[in-house]
């Protein structure tokens, strides 16, 4: 039995209307369940296992390769440091100390009072700007160390809702890749990434309130 | 006839098929390419790269896997050399990383392809000093099977078995990267009915089975191919003996039935062989009612006294005889004429209640074999679920599916086929009849399917779906599906051996040899061998229990059967079997109906006896001794052959061989089989007997489709499971656990509306009899269905009626 929100409900019957094969729904659907859940839990995989009709350990067989599936509950705010090759050379792991020195969360796990987690993750085509960090999947490129402690204490202050990306870049932000042109993000409300027009899932938001 | 072309392998021309797999032209062709995840049962899908070999090319030559490439004509291919080597060193050296190389512990070393391929492609030293993965170790993943992760080496042929072949992918890789792993999803176990075959094709240890686990090292193990005696399929199985004691079986890959699968039923079944429970020693009923055990000669001699006192009391007429379809064609063949000549009765049948006419199940005109499957455009499956009652039969149905023959299920509850079928129709026990009219006559509801059927060749696979079905529907349906373009039939009755006793004439309406009990010739050709043979009317098992209840008959012979466990109603067998005068049972266990004998002989089962089996193609196969039996157990047709000389007559069963000699001399449509042939010649994959032209063929008259539909409110649908609480489960400890509890299914609504919660008690009553158990949902009935597993604890009790009643307790 699925328990889905109404809203999401419908996302999901959409998403699986939108393939010839229901099983090619896996992957957005797991982004609906995790926003359900606030993570793809055992439930969230059983339940996209009946959407498609797949077996449960199928689905978790996807979403335990994917690293962007978060399989434990995440903090309000994730805190992605790249470590690639550009960032790496310019200090990407300078800035995860800074960041991981600052929350007292380690990469890889959540604090206790659920306001961070940190992770360091791999290319997030941003090597013009590097270094650079997401939160909630929102870009700020050309962080230093210092900026990056100030970022986290913003953000631990100001608790903003939703998170902008090109406000963060403004504040703590510096050299940028190129020239974005007109920002098309709505701006993030937790975790779970947030695709606007260009979603997979249609033109409606996945995220939680 | 593929076109064929001509490829190049290590400098030697090969004509081979066009389109054929590089890796197995090569093998078929005398050229081993070394390989872990490619399997010729499935598809490839290039993971281990371990048969990487050098092909020339328009871009000069290349490294490619031979697994995933398909020959062309003109193909150039190197196998050994410099380049090839190195690159399989090199792959080896990456596979064994991790590998632990704790051969010495492991179940698989001595017959591991990693273990063989490291010896013979590797690079013999590993440049890797790092620490390996380590892992919980065992984990178990299911109630028969173990995975030792760090073992794996991820070449997915597991999880590709799950899925492609099987259909249940209840394993499947994890994580990613180094972390990869093959695993279960919490709390939903690897429970297929074919996991042990992951064990068997896992090519190294990491997949191993609790009732192998550290009992043998391979080179230990004597190897004796043989027949898998638990279905009618007849896979062809090797039987892996040490020191006189079973240690498993392992499927053999036979083209025309089993692919090399085996259902887990099957595979680990031979811990009952070795039962501690096994009859040793013959007993008889003492005074004071209860079984002892005796010696021979003395139980011979009261069998032998107790028959022949009734026999001339009562006249042979008065003696029935049940089972034969257990065992060998030669035990029944035995069976038969120690029932007809030296007792003078046509009371037998191998049957027990199954309810199919004999002259369908072995004389359906056009008959099928299995691999009209492959070539079938059209499979109607109007019978047993496959999955349950037939399993590799099941495997050999979904793989033809899978390749695009369109499937049709018409079952009144969901299959294990319903996910790869077309058309899926449910009808409610009893509507059958109705259902057909309609698909005959084109009914628009039908439509679809009955367009889809009329694209031939059409295979129809036909049986009971259950015991409460009228058994004349499935021949209707036969007849029906018989006139369909290019149509042949494969008529399916599940127990082991029956199709091999019926063509032994253990049946009131057969004669050996698939000759009707009705030819006056046949009788006459017969008489000249035998000598005599009765006239009379012959009773099935039914009408045994009957005579026997009502006092007609006096006396039963049982050989390999349990009526009361296993006819549609148990409780009145067992009643029969109280009010019969006297009883003899041959047997290897003493189930519940020898328990009522007043004479029980220990037999020997399966893997300790000669023979040849006939599966449900008419396939005749060989099965083979490979251990001895316990104590003091006989073969059953030499105990028939004392008791005949005890009561002054001969079957002629010197041996199994002189037995099986006579069945060719005898048997019009086994004429000319050796065992030579089925042994090393043409017939090691079996041989489908035909009749040959000339011969007696019976004729199986089609019924009338005006079969009247049964009405009930509430109609019964019984059918058996896989894991019933047969002999071969009840005494071997891994499947024992797997029996399920007895219940009955109802669909959600009709449970609401009787006020019946998930879980609650009923009694379940029909005409025959009543059992009380617990209630389930399941939607894939049709409204009105009670759906009754049968012999699970309970359901033997309630009949054939379709009408039940429920009576709420809680």
């Amino acid at each position: 039995m699925i328990t889905w929100s109404k809203d999401r409900a419908e996302a999901a019957q959409r998403i699986l209307g939108s393939y010839p094969e229901r099983r090619s729904a896996v992957m957005p659907l797991l982004y609906v369940a995790m926003a359900e859940y606030g993570y793809v839990s055992e439930q969230a995989m059983r339940d996209v296992a009946e959407l498609t009709g797949l077996t449960p350990v199928q689905v978790s067989s996807v979403a335990s390769f994917y690293t962007m599936y978060k399989r434990e509950e995440v903090g309000r705010y994730l805190v992605s440091v790249c470590t690639s090759v550009s960032c790496h050379l310019l200090g990407g792991d300078d800035v995860l100390h800074a960041v991981e020195a600052e929350t007292g969360v380690p990469h890889g796990e959540t604090g206790p009072d659920g306001t961070f987690s940190v992770e360091h993750v791999e290319c997030i085509g941003a090597c013009g700007g590097a270094p650079a960090v997401q939160v909630n999947y929102e870009l700020i490129e050309g962080v230093t160390p210092e900026k990056a402690v100030e970022l986290c204490q913003w953000l631990n202050a100001t608790e903003p809702d939703p998170l902008l990306g090109d406000e963060m870049q403004a504040l703590f932000g510096g050299q940028r890749s190129f020239d974005w042109g007109p920002s098309e993000s709505t701006g993030s409300k937790g975790p779970v990434p947030a695709f606007g027009p260009y979603s997979t899932a249609g033109t409606d938001r996945l995220a939680g309130p | 006839m593929s076109e064929r072309v001509t490829i190049t392998v290590d400098g030697i021309p090969l004509e081979v098929d066009a389109g054929e797999l590089l890796i197995k032209a090569a093998e078929d062709n005398g050229t081993y390419i070394p390989r872990f995840c490619w399997h010729p049962r499935m598809k490839p899908v290039g993971m281990c790269r371990m048969c990487l070999v050098e092909v020339e090319g328009p871009r000069g030559i290349l490294l490619t896997t031979s697994c995933n490439m398909p020959v062309s004509d003109g193909m150039v291919v190197h196998t050994e050399s410099e380049t090839v080597k190195k690159a399989q060193e090199g792959i080896l050296e990456f596979l064994l990383i991790n590998h632990p190389l704790d051969c010495p512990v492991c179940d698989r070393g001595g017959e591991c392809p990693l273990q063989d391929q490291t010896l013979s492609h590797g690079p013999g030293e590993s440049r890797f000093v790092e620490e390996k993965r380590h892992f919980e170790k065992p984990i178990p993943i299911s109630d028969l099977v173990l995975l030792d992760r760090e073992r794996c080496i991820l070449c997915a042929r597991c999880t590709r078995f799950s899925d492609e072949v099987s259909g249940d992918p209840l394993i499947e890789f994890q994580s990613r990267g180094n972390n990869t792993q093959v695993l279960t999803f919490p709390d939903e176990p690897f429970a297929s009915y074919f996991s042990g075959n992951t064990v068997q094709i896992c090519p190294v240890g990491a997949l191993t089975s609790k009732p192998y686990r550290f009992r043998a090292r391979p080179w230990d193990l004597e190897k004796t191919e043989s027949t898998c005696p638990h279905c009618s399929v007849g896979c062809s199985i090797e039987v892996h003996t040490s020191q006189n004691e079973v240690i498993r079986y392992q499927g053999v890959d036979n083209d025309d039935v089993n692919w090399g699968w085996l259902c887990d039923k099957g595979r680990y079944s031979f811990e009952s062989v070795n039962s501690a429970e096994r009859l040793d020693t013959p007993l008889i009923r003492n005074a004071s009612g209860q079984l002892e055990p005796a010696s021979w000669p003395d139980a011979m001699e009261a069998a032998a006294t107790g028959l022949a006192s009734i026999v001339e009391a009562h006249g042979g007429n008065s003696v029935a005889g049940i089972g034969g379809a257990r065992g060998s064609n030669e035990s029944a063949y035995a069976f038969g004429k120690f029932m007809r000549t030296i007792i003078g009765t046509n009371h037998l049948d191998a049957q027990l209640g199954d309810g199919l006419d004999p002259h369908f199940l072995v004389g359906s005109t056009p008959r099928g074999v299995i691999n009209d499957l492959d070539t079938a455009k059209t499979i109607v499956l109007w019978g047993p679920d496959l999955k349950e009652e037939l399993p590799v039969l099941y495997l050999r149905v979904r793989h033809a599916a899978q390749q695009g023959a369109k499937l049709i299920v018409i079952h009144p509850r969901r299959t294990g086929l319903d996910d790869r079928a077309t058309f899926k129709v449910v009808y409610k026990p009893g509507e059958g009849p109705a259902l057909l009219n309609k698909l005959v006559e084109g009914d628009p509801g039908l439509a679809e399917v009955r367009a889809a059927i009329n694209e031939g060749p059409v295979v129809g696979l036909v049986g009971r779906t259950g015991l409460t079905e009228d058994p004349r529907l499935a021949e209707a349906v036969a007849a029906f599906l018989r006139e369909l373009p290019k149509a042949t039939l494969m008529p399916l009755a599940r127990r082991s051996n029956v199709y091999g006793a019926l063509d032994m004439g253990v049946s009131p309406r057969l004669l050996p040899g698939r000759v009707s009990s009705a030819s006056e010739s046949g009788k006459a050709a017969l008489r000249e061998h035998w000598g005599s043979l009765p006239d009379d009317f012959g009773r099935d098992t039914i009408g045994i229990i009957d005579g026997l209840a009502d006092g007609h008959l006096k006396g039963l012979v049982m050989m390999g059967s349990d009526p009361v466990r296993d006819v549609p109603s148990g409780n009145r067998a067992a009643e029969a079997l109280s009010r019969a005068e006297f009883v003899v049972a041959i047997d290897t266990f003493l189930n519940d109906s020898a328990a009522a004998a007043d004479v029980v002989f220990p037999a020997l089962g399966f893997t300790e006896q000669e023979g040849t089996v006939t599966n449900l193609e008419g396939r005749v196969q060989k099965v083979t001794q490979a251990a001895p039996g316990p104590g003091q157990a006989r073969p059953d047709w030499s105990i028939l052959e004392d008791l005949a000389h005890r009561m002054g007559g001969s079957i002629g069963a010197t041996s199994v061989n002189v037995l099986f000699k006579e069945i060719v001399t005898v048997a019009p449509a086994y004429r000319g089989l050796t065992w030579v042939d089925l042994e090393f010649g043409e017939g090691r994959d079996g041989l489908v007997m035909p009749l040959e032209e000339g011969d007696q063929p019976i004729q199986y008259v089609a019924v009338d489709p005006g079969l009247a539909p049964t009405k009930a409110p509430l109609a019964l649908h019984s059918a058996r499971t896989l894991y019933d609480d047969g002999v071969h489960t009840r005494f071997g400890p891994s499947l024992e656990r797997l029996v399920g509890a007895p219940m009955a299914y109802l669909h959600p609504d009709d449970a609401a509306r009787l006020g019946i919660p998930d879980g609650g008690e009923v009694d379940v009553e029909t005409v025959q009899g009543s059992a009380r158990v617990q209630v389930g949902f399941d939607p894939s009935l049709a409204p009105g269905t009670v759906f009754v597993p049968f012999n699970q604890g309970i359901g033997q009790n309630l009949g054939s009626a379709v009408e039940v009643k429920l009576e709420v307790v809680s």
